[in-house]
């Protein structure tokens, strides 16, 4: 074993375990916001793993947008809503763990002996490295073209539908005769009052 | 092309010389830049914040620090000295973990997007294909690190400065991001080296500036604002949120978020000279002066002369840019929260958005300018 | 390369039915944008129009030379087209029948025919899609759309609720999905075209990492069609989201979900055929029973319709598993009568909560007497849902019971005839209710029911969509002959099955030929009724 290749084991081990560590942490911490930090670190040691595959483009894609954006959005969330609340201890809990151990233990183990067993078709082509910039590329306008043209539409709708969820209805009012005016608007005027007050007194 | 100087080829051939296997030569070799980059980092860092003390002080008439050192110029080491020796607090409510991991993650990323700042040909300490990329991926870890500090202080302003800082800098990293893809599509390449390389061979004619106006000043107004300065500096706006998420620290931590803040800016700083401003080429090119001259591009005292000027091409360019970042803080006022949203998604997020599909155009029409 | 040619090179012409429903979309964003509100005046009938377009242009691309396009990224064969078409329909009668209840709830009726729209268009590109990545997006397009429409009535906590409950249910199945699709993609070297896969699997032979891309694939697409033990969202998901949505959901949703079990099982699975037939007899006999058993006690029109529709799911599935020329025909034709009476009776629904604010059962008692239209289009279209003669879903019935009775499957065609007569039970007790009740029985709701009228805005089309709808369900019973005609043509011009079918033959021939004569007895009698 040369060096870059100890070098590569070691990195693997360290991220290996850091990635099911946090995983598991993820799961099993009673914090939420623990949770949702050590969700970042699950991302950022996927995002080494990729590195190790020679997947660089991949590698910074997934920090950008898994710890960059979806992380610090469920974070966000999380922030805005978070209320500690106590809530009431559930009879027999314990039991339910162990149930959903046996159940995911089971599932790993499935997983594990079909990973083992199936003769997988692996290429043997090195990995692109750099280059892989260029080959997405050229999938994104051949093969996949038309994928990559619905995510547009698809994007575009889910702006619109995030908008939608977020923005102030009108509430239709019972006089609905009389405020004509009032439907005009895309949405109810926010209320003026005291800003010039305030102005004054201080 | 010149290939400049090969310090690594010649440092690892005079080790093995020396009768190391090449392996373990290498191994010598590989922190020396890393090294140095964190040193130069640091050093560009005592020079920003005296000359950030300076400008301000003569900006308002002062006459700012003058006695630690000549000038006042070691004012800064100073203020860090003090701060290592300060105790480090850590409140009692506070979650302390989180507390101490906040301001790594916050410094972190910083330091490692030097990876990608090249101050000459082969003066980089990795000239990886991904380049720009890293650095947009990098700097969006920061917000973790800003929320996680404002959450531990278990202090409503900082976990309201972190929430803002969070906030800023998702909403200002699409515009930049979009500009820097202009840029990119001109050089068809996110290495920094090949940007600046595409950018040379015309001087201060050929800069990505003349042909990015829009572009430029699209990343310098998104760049400020995800360092936090002083236009945008809401998540620690001292009116309204005392300090931000930094509220509760002191010592080291608080030197950290210091630290990141302001090598933060120098990178920033140093990735607009790249972009827009032709890196480490001067405005007049250097290598057809050679030409001219008749001197011969493997001339080893040229090729030393190029690789300093290289360096101080990009530092020049830096600290002009630097500069300009002080005087803003103080001529402009600070937005309102509502006003850098609405600024972030109204008004750069559509320019940037045309400015994209603009050089795409003009790509396509015409391919000799715009890098075809 | 200039654009005619690249377009030429890519086949763009077979998503033309796709690309006017784009048009379209952005059409409505825009005028929407533009005018305000005084663009809810147009907007639906922009939408409505745009979408007849897209219906005759998917007539024009009947049985087209040259089906593949994008490269084998979609495939416009007579097969996608009969699916797209009928997703097509569903959405044109959603939007007829949402006008007058968006604006009713006081939301913006522009926004909700876009999100329409792109459901439309998600549901459409994964009728045809026979590529991973596309597939993929495609369904994604249409979930994202669906949670979204869920959950539009978002002052409505109920609303909320289905559409938290929709969302968290089809994440997780999404991504299940998503990791029996990654499996296929290993197990078959690299390949996302799905006729590749099929080739490469067959080299690599039967291994467990196949199985459980089946079992993984299934789970996800029997979420969309809502198979039983993957049912659970259905209830609550249609008594809590908006009417015109749930009609959507029923119909345009999941004939999406049976296109893409067509396209995914049939042509990627031949190896494990015997497997995943068999899981999908269980899902169907689990279908029929449940959904039609718990329908029994429900107290709800809405949840009565949801729970009906897992148990017509179950029927469908029959043709599914059935394998043959006929069983594919019939479901096809199954799912377009299904379009008619499900669509006809979500109108009839929406129009009596319009006009009472209700949807419980009770309160449809005596309603014969102060509103006689909806009387007999509901008792029609519930009818029909039976399956009573000589209505369509008689006739959709019929041939798909034939179909399994022909293709060997007795047990499950039992449970479907024991089931589908239960589900009468349920549906004549609501036509008795409204029907035969004194007027001194009639219910509060009733009592109080409005002076009938269709002047209010937005009712007309709702009046239009129903009357189409009911007559459909009662001719196309009548002349099911041509229709059935052209589902078996699609099936038979469409390349992708061929391979299934030759194989299914050569099994019907060794199996069931002695048993053939007394099913087509069955279908003798049912035409002598005519």
């Amino acid at each position: 074993m040369n060096l870059a290749e100890g070098v590569q084991l070691v990195s693997f081990i360290i991220l290996t375990v850091m990635m099911l560590g946090a995983a598991l942490a993820v799961v099993l911490s009673p914090n939420i916001v623990y949770s949702a930090f050590l969700l970042g670190g699950v991302f950022s040691a996927m995002a080494g793993l990729y590195l190790l595959l020679n997947a660089s483009f991949v590698a910074a894609a997934q920090i950008l947008v898994y710890v960059g954006a979806i992380n610090v959005l469920i974070l966000f969330a999380i922030m805005l809503v978070n209320k500690r609340e106590d809530f009431a201890p559930v009879k027999y809990a314990w039991t339910r763990k162990i149930v959903t151990a046996a159940v995911c233990g089971g599932l790993f183990l499935l997983l594990g002996t079909t990973i083992i067993t199936t003769p997988w078709a692996i290429d043997s082509t090195a990995a692109a490295g750099d280059e892989a910039i260029y080959i997405l590329g050229e999938h994104f306008f051949t093969d996949f073209l038309l994928p990559f043209e619905l995510v547009s539409v698809l994007l575009l709708m889910a702006l619109i539908g995030a908008i939608v969820l977020a923005r102030r209805d009108i509430i239709p009012d019972s006089s609905n005769v009389v405020g004509q005016d009032d439907l005009k608007l895309p949405e109810k005027p926010r209320e003026l009052v005291s800003a010039g007050a305030d102005g004054e007194s201080s | 092309m010149n290939s400049g100087i090969d310090l690594q080829g010649t440092f690892i051939n005079s080790l093995q010389d020396l009768g190391l296997p090449p392996g373990i030569s290498k191994l010598f070799w590989m922190p020396l830049p890393m090294i140095l980059m964190v040193i130069g980092a640091t050093v560009g860092l005592l020079v920003l914040v005296w000359l950030e003390r300076k400008i301000s002080a003569a900006a308002q008439q002062r006459v700012g620090p003058e006695y630690a050192g000549p000038q006042g110029s070691l004012q800064a080491a100073v203020d860090g000295l003090k701060l290592i020796f300060k105790e480090d607090i850590i409140p009692a409510k506070a979650d302390s973990a989180l507390f101490t991991i906040g301001p790594i993650l916050v410094i972190l990323p910083v330091f490692i997007s030097y990876l990608v700042v090249p101050f000459g040909q082969n003066l980089i300490i990795s000239d990886v294909g991904l380049g720009i990329f890293l650095w947009i991926a990098l700097s969006s870890v920061q917000p973790i690190g800003l929320l996680m500090s404002g959450y531990a202080s278990n202090n409503k302003y900082a976990l309201l400065g972190g929430l803002r800082a969070a906030a800023q800098s998702i909403s200002y990293e699409i515009p930049l991001a979009l500009a820097v893809l202009a840029v990119v599509m001109m050089s068809n390449s996110m290495s920094t080296i090949d940007i600046v390389q595409q950018q040379s061979g015309y001087g201060i004619l050929g800069w990505n500036v003349w042909r990015q106006p829009v572009g430029f000043v699209i990343f310098w107004i998104a760049a400020l604002a995800e360092c936090e300065r002083l236009p945008f500096d809401l998540p620690e706006a001292e009116e309204e949120l005392v300090a931000g998420y930094q509220t509760e620290y002191s010592g080291m931590k608080f030197a950290l978020f210091y630290i990141a803040s302001y090598v933060n800016l120098l990178l920033s700083a140093i990735m607009v000279a790249v972009l827009y401003l032709g890196g480490w080429e001067s405005p007049i090119p250097l290598d057809r002066l050679a030409g001219w001259l008749g001197q011969p591009e493997t001339n080893p005292i040229l090729q030393v002369i190029t690789a300093s000027m290289g360096i101080l091409m990009t530092l020049f360019k830096t600290y002009l840019l630097v500069f300009l970042a002080i005087l803003m803080r103080w001529t402009l006022p600070r937005v309102r929260i509502d006003q850098l949203l609405d600024l972030g998604w109204k008004f750069l997020l559509p320019v940037a958005l045309v400015n994209l599909l603009v050089t795409a155009a003009l790509k396509i029409s015409l391919p000799f300018a715009f890098g075809g | 390369m200039d654009v005619a040619n690249l377009a030429s090179q890519l086949n763009v012409g077979v998503i033309l039915p796709e690309g006017i429903v784009i048009l379209t979309l952005l059409t409505v964003l825009i005028v929407d944008i533009i005018r305000g509100r005084a663009a809810n005046a147009i907007t639906p009938y922009i939408a409505i129009g745009g979408l007849s377009a897209s219906l005759a242009a998917l007539c024009l691309q009947w049985n087209i030379a040259n089906p593949v396009s994008f490269l084998g990224s979609f495939n416009g064969d007579p097969l996608s087209v009969v699916f797209r078409a009928i997703v097509v329909l569903s959405a044109a009668f959603t939007i007829l029948m949402s006008i007058r209840y968006v604006e009713r709830s006081g939301t913006s009726l522009g926004e909700f025919i876009t999100i329409l729209l792109t459901a439309t268009l998600g549901g459409m590109f994964l009728c045809g899609a026979s590529e991973l990545v596309m597939i993929f997006v495609a369904l994604e397009t249409l979930s994202i759309s669906s949670y979204l429409l869920t959950g539009y009535m978002k002052r409505d906590s109920r609303s909320n609720e289905a559409a938290l409950k929709y969302l968290l249910i089809g994440a997780s199945s999404s991504a299940l999905f998503l990791y029996g699709v990654s499996l296929l993609y290993g197990l078959s070297g690299g390949e996302t075209q799905l006729g590749a896969i099929a080739a490469n699997l067959t080299a690599g032979g039967q291994s467990l990492g196949l199985i459980m891309a089946l079992v993984f694939v299934i789970a996800g697409v029997a979420f969309k069609i809502s198979a039983v033990p993957f049912h659970q969202w259905t209830p609550d998901v249609y008594e809590g989201s908006p009417t015109p949505v749930v009609a959507f959901l029923s119909v345009g949703s999941k004939t999406a979900g049976f296109a893409l079990a067509v396209r995914l099982l049939v042509v990627v699975f031949p190896l494990l055929a015997d497997e995943w037939h068999f899981v999908f007899t269980v899902l169907a006999m689990l279908s029929m029973i449940l959904g039609n058993m718990v329908a029994l006690a429900q107290t709800s029109m809405k949840r009565l319709l949801a729970y009906s529709s897992i148990g017509q799911a179950g029927f469908v599935m029959i043709g599914l598993i059935a394998g043959t020329e006929v069983g594919y025909a019939s479901m096809i034709f199954y799912l377009l009568v299904y379009l008619f009476m499900n669509l006809g009776g979500f109108a009839c629904v929406i129009l009596f909560s319009l006009r009472t604010g209700t949807d419980q059962i009770s309160e449809y008692s005596g309603l014969y007497h102060k509103d006689p239209l909806i009387t007999l289009c509901l008792s029609l279209c519930l009818l029909s849902l039976g399956g009573i003669p000589p209505l369509a879903g008689f006739f959709g019935k019929i041939y798909l019971f034939w179909a399994g009775w022909q293709a060997g499957l007795y047990p499950l065609v039992l449970v479907g005839l024991v089931t589908s007569v239960i589900s009468i039970y349920y549906y004549i007790r609501v036509v008795k209710m409204m029907v035969v009740r004194e007027p001194q029985e009639m219910s509060d709701a009733v009592k109080n029911y409005p002076k009938v009228s269709w002047d209010a805005p937005g009712l007309k089309p709702l009046q239009v969509g129903l009357v189409i709808s009911v007559v459909a369900t009662t001719l196309v019973g009548v002349a099911s002959n041509p229709v059935f005609t052209l589902a078996i043509d699609s099936v038979e011009n469409s390349p992708a099955l061929s391979a299934s079918l030759a194989k299914a033959k050569e099994k019907s021939a060794i199996a069931v030929l002695p048993k053939d004569s007394p099913s087509l007895e069955v279908t003798k009698v049912a035409s002598a009724k005519l």
